[in-house]
Formats: C-alpha cells, sequence, structure tokens
C-alpha cells in the first residue's frame, strides 16, 4: 500500500483541527510527529523489500474497480522517501518546542502534513500532469508556512516566493501540454516510448528549455534563485529546514531528474547544460553566502551553492556522478536540516540572527554549538563526515569523465565553503561571550534532540558511507544510469 | 471557425484590458469577462464541463474572491504605476504578438505528433478512473489552501 | 495534427506573454495577481487546444478542471496574503517590499 505515503499524512491533516480544539498542543504534537514517524518506519523498514524484486507499479483497485492510481516505487523514489520521512521527522520534533510561540499548533502541522503529502506524491506519481499537481500541492502549502509567523518580512518573502513560484509551474504545464501534444500521452513511460518514436527535435529542445526555467526556479539555480535567500530565512526554523533540504531538492532536483534522465533521456546537450548550471549555481552562491551576516541567509545561499554541487554530479551522467550526486542530496538535506535547525535554536535563544551581535555562545549553548559544527563541517566537506563522500565520488567522477576544470571549481568552492562556514562557527560560537547574552540557555528537550538525531545521522553516515551507499545510493543510481530504459522497460508496460 | 476566432480575440483583449485598466474593480471585472469567454469557447470546444468550471469557480467565485480583497484594501489602490511600463507594455505585446504568429506559421504542419489512445467511456470514467491520482490532488489542494487560508487570517496571539 | 492546435496555440501564447509582461511591469499586488490569472487562462486553453488537437477532449476537460481547483486554492493563499500585507504596510505596492528586489 505505497499509496499511503500520500493518503495517510493527508487524514492527519484533515482530522488536527478538529483535534486541535479538543488539545490545543499535546496530541497535533504526538499525532503528527507519530504519523512521520510511522512513514519512515514504513519507507526504512518495508520499503526494501517492496522493491528487492524490481520496481513496484501499483495499480489500486476501489471498490472492486480498477482506478487508475498509477504509483512507481523504485530504487530512486523509494530514497527520496526516506530522506523526505527523515528530515521531515526531525523538524518536526522541533516543532514541538519551537512553534510553541508562534500559536495555532494543530493548523502549523496540518499545513506541514499536506505539504509532505505533496513531495511524497510527487515522488511516486508516474504521470507528467501529477507531477504538477503535487508540486503544487506541496508549494501551496509552503506558501503558508513561510508567512506562518505573519510578520513583514514573511509575508513579503512569501509573496514573492509565490510569484516565481507561479511562473515556474506555468512553464512547467505549458511543457507538459506540449509533450500531451506531441505524443498523446501523459505517463512517464508512454511518453518515454513516444518520444523515441516520434522526432520531435527542435519542439523536444523548447519543452526542455521550459522545464529547465521551471525545474531550474523551483530548485533556486542559479540565475533562477532570486526569491530563495528571502522565502528560506524567514520561514519558522523547521520549514526553512524543510524548504532547504527537502522542497527544493523534491520539487526541483528529483522531479527535473526523473524527467530528464528517465523520460527524455539525457543527451550530451543537456548534460552539458546541467553541469554548467550546476557549476555556475556553486560559485556564485558560495560568493554571495561569504558576504552575509544573517545566520539564515547565509545558509540559505549555501543551500544553492550545495543543489549546483548536486545537479553538477547528476549532469555528469556517468553512474558513479549519479550516485554522487544523489549521495550529496541526502547528506545536504540532513546536514542543512541540521544547520537550519540549530540557527533556529540560536534565534529563540538571543532574539537575533545577525552574526555580528552573537559571540561566545558555546558557552551558554554547547549542545547546539557543537551540532552546528559538525553540520557545517559536513557541508564543507571535511572527512570523515558524510559531505566529504559525496563532494568526493562527484569529483572523482568529474575526473573520469573528462571535466577537470569543474573538478578543480568543484575543489576550490570547497574550500570557500569551509571558509564561510568556519567564519559563521566563530561568529556565531566562539570567542568571548557577548555580556547580553549571559542568561541564554541550551534549548529546550525536543529542539535538542532533533539537531542531535540529525548530527548522529552525519557522524553515522560518515563512517558507515560505504553501506549506505550500497544499500540507499546505488539502487537509486542505478535506476538512473538505466535512463530512458528504467520507465519503459522495468515498469512492465 | 470565424466565430471561435473571434472570441479567442475577445479573450486576449479582455485579457490585456484586466492588466492595464487603472482601476482594480473594473480589471477584475475584465477579467471574469475574459473567463466567461473562455468559457463559451470551451463550450463550443464540445467541452461542457470545463466551460462549466470555468464559467462557474474562475469567472464566479474567483471575481468574487478579487472584489472582496479589493473592497478590503480600498486606500491601497492608488499605487502609482511606472509610466515606462505603461509605454512599454503595449509595444513589447505587440511585438510579442508579432513573434508568436510568425513561430506558429514556420511551426504550421511540421510537428510530428502521435496520435493519442482512444477514450473509452464518458467523462466520469475518464475523471474518476483515468485520473484518480489528480483527484487526490486537488483534494491535498483543497485542504492546503483552507489550511493557508486559516492560517493566515488566525488571530494572532504571542502568548496563547 | 490538424491545423486548429497552431491556433490556440497562438492564442495561448498571446494570454502568457500578457502575463509574463503583466507580472514584470506592475507594481499593484493585485494587479501582480490578475497578470497570474491571465496567465492562468493562457494555461487552461493550451491544455484544452492540446486536446481537441489530440480528440482526447474527456482527459483534456479532466486537466482543466484540476487545473481550475489548484487556481482556486492558489488565489486564496495569495489573496489572503495580500490582505496580511496591506494591513501590515497600508499600501499595495510592490515597491514597498523592501526586499522583493534582492
Amino acid at each position: 500500500m505505497i499509496i499511503l505515503f500520500i493518503v495517510l499524512p493527508l487524514i492527519v491533516a484533515g482530522l488536527l483541527p478538529i483535534i486541535g480544539k479538543v488539545s490545543r498542543r499535546v496530541l497535533p504534537d504526538a499525532l503528527a510527529n507519530a504519523t512521520l514517524l510511522a512513514l519512515l518506519v514504513y519507507a526504512v523498514v518495508a520499503g526494501r523489500g517492496l522493491i528487492a524484486d524490481g520496481p513496484v507499479l501499483q495499480q489500486l483497485s476501489w471498490l472492486g474497480e480498477a482506478v487508475n492510481v498509477r504509483l512507481a516505487l523504485d530504487g530512486f523514489s523509494l530514497f527520496m522517501l526516506m530522506a523526505v520521512s527523515l528530515v521531515g521527522l526531525a523538524a518536526g520534533l522541533f516543532s514541538i518546542d519551537y512553534m510553541e510561540h508562534y500559536g495555532a499548533k494543530a493548523n502549523f502541522y496540518a499545513l506541514y502534513l499536506v505539504m509532505i503529502a505533496g513531495m511524497n506524491g510527487l515522488i511516486l506519481a508516474t504521470d507528467l500532469f501529477s507531477v504538477y499537481v503535487f508540486l503544487e500541492v506541496a508549494a501551496i502549502a509552503s506558501y503558508a508556512l513561510v508567512a506562518f509567523g505573519l510578520g513583514r518580512d514573511e509575508l513579503e518573502a512569501a509573496f514573492k516566493y509565490l510569484m516565481l513560484s507561479v511562473v515556474a509551474s506555468a512553464f512547467l504545464v505549458v511543457g507538459i501540454a506540449v509533450i500531451f501534444g506531441l505524443t498523446g500521452q501523459l505517463d512517464f513511460a508512454a511518453v518515454a516510448a513516444g518520444l523515441k518514436e516520434v522526432n520531435a527535435g527542435p519542439v523536444l529542445g523548447l519543452v526542455t528549455a521550459f522545464f529547465l526555467l521551471g525545474f531550474g526556479l523551483k530548485a533556486a539555480l542559479v540565475p533562477f534563485h532570486a526569491w530563495l535567500p528571502d522565502a528560506h530565512p524567514s520561514a519558522p526554523a523547521p520549514i526553512s529546514a524543510v524548504l532547504s533540504g527537502l522542497l527544493i531538492k523534491v520539487s526541483g532536483v528529483y522531479a527535473l531528474t526523473r524527467i530528464f534522465i528517465n523520460v527524455f533521456g539525457l543527451t550530451p546537450a543537456l548534460s552539458a547544460v546541467l553541469m554548467a548550471l550546476g557549476a555556475v549555481s556553486i560559485v556564485v552562491a558560495a560568493l554571495l553566502a561569504l558576504g552575509q551576516k544573517d545566520m539564515k541567509r547565509m545558509l540559505a545561499y549555501s543551500s544553492i551553492s550545495q543543489v549546483g554541487y548536486i545537479v553538477l554530479g547528476l549532469g555528469i551522467g556517468t553512474p558513479l556522478g549519479i550516485a554522487g550526486g544523489l549521495f550529496h542530496l541526502f547528506n545536504h538535506a540532513l546536514a542543512k536540516g541540521l544547520l537550519f535547525l540549530t540557527s533556529g535554536s540560536v534565534q529563540q535563544a538571543t532574539g537575533t540572527r545577525d552574526m555580528d551581535e552573537m559571540g561566545g555562545l558555546a558557552k551558554r549553548m554547547p549542545v547546539t554549538a557543537v551540532t552546528n559544527l559538525i553540520g557545517s563541517l559536513s557541508i564543507a566537506g571535511v572527512p570523515p563526515l558524510n559531505g566529504f563522500w559525496s563532494k568526493l565520488i562527484i569529483i572523482v567522477a568529474l575526473v573520469q569523465a573528462g571535466h577537470p576544470v569543474y573538478a578543480v571549481i568543484a575543489v576550490l568552492a570547497s574550500v570557500l565553503t569551509l571558509w564561510y562556514y568556519l567564519l559563521m562557527q566563530r561568529k556565531a560560537f566562539f570567542g568571548k561571550l557577548n555580556e547580553k547574552w549571559a542568561a541564554v540557555k541550551e534549548a529546550p528537550f525536543w529542539m535538542t534532540a532533533a539537531v542531535v538525531l540529525l548530527a548522529l545521522l552525519c557522524v553515522g553516515v560518515g563512517i558507515l558511507f560505504s553501506s549506505t551507499v550500497t544499500t540507499w545510493i546505488q539502487p537509486a543510481a542505478d535506476i538512473l544510469a538505466d535512463g530512458v530504459h528504467a520507465a519503459t522497460g522495468s515498469w512492465g508496460f | 471557425m470565424i466565430l471561435q476566432t473571434a472570441l479567442l480575440i475577445g479573450l486576449v483583449i479582455f485579457s490585456v484590458l484586466a492588466i492595464v485598466l487603472r482601476d482594480l474593480l473594473k480589471s477584475a471585472i475584465s477579467l471574469a469577462v475574459a473567463s466567461l469567454l473562455l468559457g463559451i469557447i470551451f463550450f463550443r470546444m464540445k467541452a461542457p464541463y470545463a466551460g462549466a468550471f470555468e464559467i462557474s469557480v474562475v469567472a464566479g467565485l474567483i471575481t468574487v474572491l478579487f472584489v472582496l480583497t479589493i473592497a478590503l484594501t480600498k486606500s491601497g489602490d492608488d499605487v502609482r504605476e511606472s509610466k515606462i511600463a505603461n509605454w512599454v507594455f503595449p509595444l513589447v505585446f505587440v511585438a510579442f504578438i508579432v513573434i508568436d504568429a510568425l513561430v506558429m506559421k514556420s511551426l504550421l504542419g511540421k510537428v510530428p505528433a502521435l496520435p493519442a489512445a482512444a477514450e473509452a467511456g464518458g467523462f466520469g470514467d475518464v475523471l474518476w478512473r483515468g485520473r484518480t491520482l489528480d483527484l487526490i490532488g486537488q483534494i491535498a489542494a483543497i485542504l492546503a489552501g483552507v489550511f493557508a487560508v486559516l492560517a493566515l487570517f488566525r488571530k494572532k496571539d504571542k502568548h496563547e | 495534427m490538424s491545423n486548429t492546435w497552431y491556433l490556440y496555440l497562438f492564442f495561448a501564447a498571446a494570454l502568457i506573454g500578457a502575463g509574463v509582461l503583466g507580472l514584470l511591469g506592475k507594481r499593484n499586488l493585485i494587479k501582480l495577481f490578475i497578470a497570474i490569472e491571465v496567465l492562468g487562462k493562457g494555461i487552461s486553453l493550451i491544455l484544452m487546444g492540446t486536446g481537441l488537437a489530440k480528440a482526447s477532449l474527456l482527459t483534456a476537460q479532466a486537466l482543466v478542471i484540476t487545473y481550475i481547483v489548484i487556481e482556486v486554492s492558489l488565489v486564496a493563499t495569495a489573496l489572503a496574503l495580500i490582505i496580511n500585507v496591506y494591513r501590515q504596510t497600508k499600501s499595495l505596492d510592490v515597491r514597498g517590499l523592501s526586499k522583493l528586489k534582492g
């Protein structure tokens, strides 16, 4: 019953406002997090068994009649589902304490679960239009979540995010309509088969451009990134963590790779464009991050830069490059989720995001400081943390595929990354304690628990990287390396 | 065909009016007229369900929402639009139309295409059985919209 | 492929072009959203026109209806945002949004 990934969070979301009338905090907290935990357990425990004999294509029947809910679970989608539930659970636990002062917790969790359901639906869908539908579901929930604080900055950021996001999805639907016109189909497998048959040449190029623009905006690749540095910092911390850690990857990177690699087939030209976009994002966003004083804004620019690494790795198109890109996607989701959560702890304790005002917080918030350091080093790619291995794989893949220039860029940019993260660590946590913060206390239990969970995962995945790669990353990479054949062949049409 | 083309031209004219008109209420009404025309176009394409939806929901409900918003933000509608944009918009739009026409003319009949699979049954079959996942998506989208509005209009109380 | 497809594509592209131009040039928040609605009409038209050309009108209608439902959710969310922005700033001017061009 893989449809539970979509339906379970929706049902709980529908019940939450009613439950919220009975119990304002405890029940919504418990129910929402239990749902996320259930999804995580399902993905980790049952999911791998389900796809042991190859991808599962589920066709549901309802009241004895076959209805067309076609969901495909393969290595790639299972991997993404696992990442979504994992980071989603950590952010959900963090919200227990963090969202306390925002009020309307039941409403918050309802929106949060709808967003998770939207992402899961997008991951499982096997139809171009359904991808758009669920992408929009997740997006609508995320606009409200960005604006959840109802402050001026939040509203402005949410409106700007909405405007650009609507343009992105408009281009996507136009692309989908043209594909429908070319092949007469919307289903991934049928479209892939149809595109092979019909020689669409320049029109397919146009559609590719539309999709690049649409998904590029969703993934916030440079030069489509303008909305992200406003939207992600303005949101409440757990939402920033999910937006940066998951949403841009699911509705940007996942959808883009799934459609380009499994449906259209990766051509050398497309591969070159993706790699160029990735490399530009890495460098430009890293340079912009360097100048930021606002802690969360810096993290947001860093997200753009790291998405660049992911796209660069996936764009190479070789099995190793794809594996590296996917592994980095997972590692960045963990580490950036962690960093946004710790920045939330700091903001709640001190009331500011300006790093110049902080200083010496390590003495008052030791757990937050240590977990923040782990996240920073992981993203910067310091061994033996998880981020090191994925960057290493990407760089090796670049050299193997004959792109030494990109490899050099990737190495240099990761030095730059290390620099600005250490700058953040020094300004915020090390040095002399700013007297203003003498009364600051460590974050409450659930907030600490969530960041410790993610930090342990960062370290654990780093140490056990080879088994993580073989159990989770490789099955996903195999699906992508299989190219168009994965959609037309193994989904059994 | 001529009537259909005339309706399409009307659709574009009212849509452009909705964007360029100074008065917000007038532009909301132009938008409603454009929706109405689109609904008629859909009817004439033998797509009555989509036409009915377009007219009742987009021309009706969404217009009501727009007018409500305009009423609630009464004194905010004296935003001075940029003068340059007022000049540039028609020029660029005309240029765009010309390019659009040229592109379509050059593509005319040149795009290869496969025939679609034949559709079995009535509209209900296609919607309920063919695209069931989209229906789940619709429910999710409605939930998202409802919760979003509830969240944005909640009473903000710092010390709840 | 019948030539009517290109007719609908032409008009849909005109609507989408008008919408994008409006988004670029306008400053009133409600105006910006009206531009988005125009964009949405272009998309409904392109979906329906394609369905007509492919003789899959029923599928196209299902798509258009889904699209309209999503549009309603989006409009409700966006207008709620606009009203909230107005309550805070007493203005509908995009330039009042300090960070909007960053």
